[in-house]
């Protein structure tokens, strides 16, 4: 199977400091990956590069067979990659709506005829089609991450990233931002998922990449990497011989 | 609590498009009823105003980025029509030349500034509008600090000037509709709102605010065209002046930044108080806006439109509170 996504060799410093060192993966279409990684690994650095908001220092990216090493932010969008960012970011002066509306006018199925039904179909999908008419200003944190996820599939993306959707939501909210995960990837998509609670990564995806120190500490399916010690010692620290 | 309904389809739309096509009626006659000269020459002015308004509402409402240099395209734009008349140009045509070269200046402009984050458009928009205003003043063919005439084989019709100026106007103010309800206008709004969240989601940011600058910029440069065939003379300190271009940023904050009706409401305020004001202290008018402009981002940084939506909540408050009791 070709990959969708290769990442070769990427590195990326921030005044000598690197944030990301070589790291080298290829994600296979239609697959979940987790992303993990202590704080400061440089996971959201490489979502960054991947969606072309930040350029790399050194190394290349391919996806679907075409060099994306330094894509703009808005032509990723356009050829399929979309990226969810940690902290929600909506377009505060529009209604929920409005904001699924600008994913679909300008990402990559742009120019839809039925415009209101789909921003409503995309909204029932995430779980808040009663919220489509309030400014998106007023929201909680756990309906931006929606919103937040909504606008992004707008875009109808091929592969899309998503940055800790989780983080700060109940558990039971976790579980339906899940399942909509596994949902979305059923329907075709193929996702990379930024994520630290460990049990949404074993319920959830099919591969792990870990990261360390901007480093790949190694890389396999989820229950392998639970168990091994390269990726403990990073995340809980070396046991030292008393 | 009661939804609120989406207000679309064809009845409500007639229904809105109502007062504007009345006003635009009421405008187109009444020079008929024996208006003085002065009036009718206060009416075109507030016209060139609003057009100028609307249009930089276009770059500093719906896409939020402020500029304090649009007297570089309001002054292109008489200079172009002023020398084009000159040369035997139709003034019909050249009003269309003045838009776009102002459009192309707004580029010049544009290019290297829209890649900056932060205030340093705005900035830049001020030394901008200083350097051509020095070299208009040093441009030998158009008589540089003392001006530049214009002369036409034809006689001054004033009425002419008057129709010229509401077309433009409602022109611009048509234009500011289709914008706001467009593909384009959701993308100024959503570069408004968060750059960065506009570009990932699929909207080129630079290419959306150079358009917006350069259709502000046209409009600008149309009605500097347009004034400067009524003045039939212009000078550097007069078209590109500073006051020039504190005066366009200023109609949209008194009527109401990133609305479609604020600019106009403002651009007429501001037409009709400006000739009083700088014929009666003609020293401080400057200083009596600068204070204006502080009472309105102090308490009412909507302008007219904020105040006008804030007294409509009050009074739907009041009138629940009545059938409340009632009840």
């Amino acid at each position: 199977m070709a990959a969708l996504l290769t990442v070769e060799e990427l590195t990326k410093y921030f005044s000598g400091l690197a944030a990301l060192d070589r790291v080298s993966f290829a994600i296979g279409e239609g697959q979940i990956v987790g992303l993990i990684g202590p704080n400061g690994a440089g996971k959201t650095t490489l979502f960054s590069i991947i969606a072309g908001s930040e350029p790399p220092t050194s190394g290349k990216i391919t996806f679907e067979g075409r060099d994306f090493t330094r894509v703009k932010p808005f032509h990723a969008v356009h050829e399929g990659i979309a990226r969810t960012h940690q902290i929600a970011k909506p377009f505060r002066s529009m209604t929920v709506r409005e904001n699924v509306e600008v994913g679909l006018r300008f990402g990559r199925g742009s120019g839809t005829r039925n415009m209101g039904k789909e921003a409503m179909d995309i909204l029932e999908l995430v779980g808040i089609p009663s919220l489509a008419e309030m400014s998106a200003a007023t929201l909680p944190v756990g309906d931006l991450k929606r919103l937040e996820l909504a606008r992004t599939l707008a875009a109808r993306p091929r592969l899309l990233l998503c940055d800790e959707v989780c983080a700060g939501l109940t558990e039971s909210e976790m579980q339906s931002i899940l399942g909509l995960l596994r949902r979305i990837q059923s329907l075709g998509t193929t996702i990379i998922y930024v994520e630290h609670n460990m049990r949404a990564i074993l319920s959830t995806c099919h591969h792990v990449i870990v990261l360390n120190f901007g480093k790949k500490l190694a890389e396999g399916p989820p229950e392998k990497m639970q168990n091994d010690p390269a990726v403990i010692e990073a995340y809980i620290g070396k046991k030292t011989a008393a | 609590m009661s939804g609120v309904a989406p207000s679309s389809g064809i009845g409500s739309r007639v229904v809105r498009a109502l007062p504007p096509l009345v006003l635009l009626g009421v405008l187109a006659v009444l020079p008929l009823f024996n208006l003085g000269a002065n009036q009718v020459k206060v009416l075109f002015l507030t016209f060139t105003w609003i057009t100028a308004s609307v249009g930089w509402n276009i770059l500093g409402g719906f896409t939020g980025q402020v500029s304090f240099g649009f007297a570089v395209f309001y002054g292109l734009g008489a200079y172009t029509t002023a020398v084009a008349i000159n040369h035997g140009v139709s003034p019909y045509v050249t009003y269309p030349l003045a838009a776009g070269v102002a459009a192309a200046a707004s580029l010049v402009v544009g290019m290297p500034t829209f890649r900056l984050r932060g205030p340093y458009f705005a900035i830049a928009t001020i030394g901008v509008s200083e350097a051509v205003r020095i070299i208009m003043t040093n441009l030998e063919f158009t008589g540089g600090s003392s001006g530049y005439r214009i002369t036409e084989p034809v006689p001054f019709r004033q009425a002419e000037h008057y129709y010229t100026a509401l077309a433009l106007a409602a022109i611009a103010v048509g234009i500011s509709m289709v914008v706001r309800h467009s593909r384009f206008g959701l993308g100024l709004r959503a570069v408004r709102d968060d750059q960065e969240a506009a570009a990932d989601s699929g909207v080129n940011p630079y290419t959306f605010k150079l358009a917006a600058h350069a259709l502000a910029a046209a409009l600008t440069g149309a009605a500097g065209g347009v004034f400067a065939r009524y003045a039939a003379f212009i000078d550097p300190d007069g078209v590109f002046g500073f006051p020039r271009s504190v005066g366009i940023l200023l109609m949209p904050v008194i009527g109401g930044v990133n609305t479609i009706w604020g600019p106009v409401i403002g651009g007429g305020v501001y037409g009709v108080i400006e000739e009083e004001l700088t014929a009666r202290f003609p020293q401080v008018h400057l200083l009596l806006y600068g204070v204006l402009v502080m009472l309105i981002i102090l308490f009412e940084p909507g302008g007219v439109m904020g105040l006008l939506a804030r007294l409509r909540r009050r009074m739907v408050a009041l009138r629940r509170a009545a059938q409340w009791r009632h009840s």
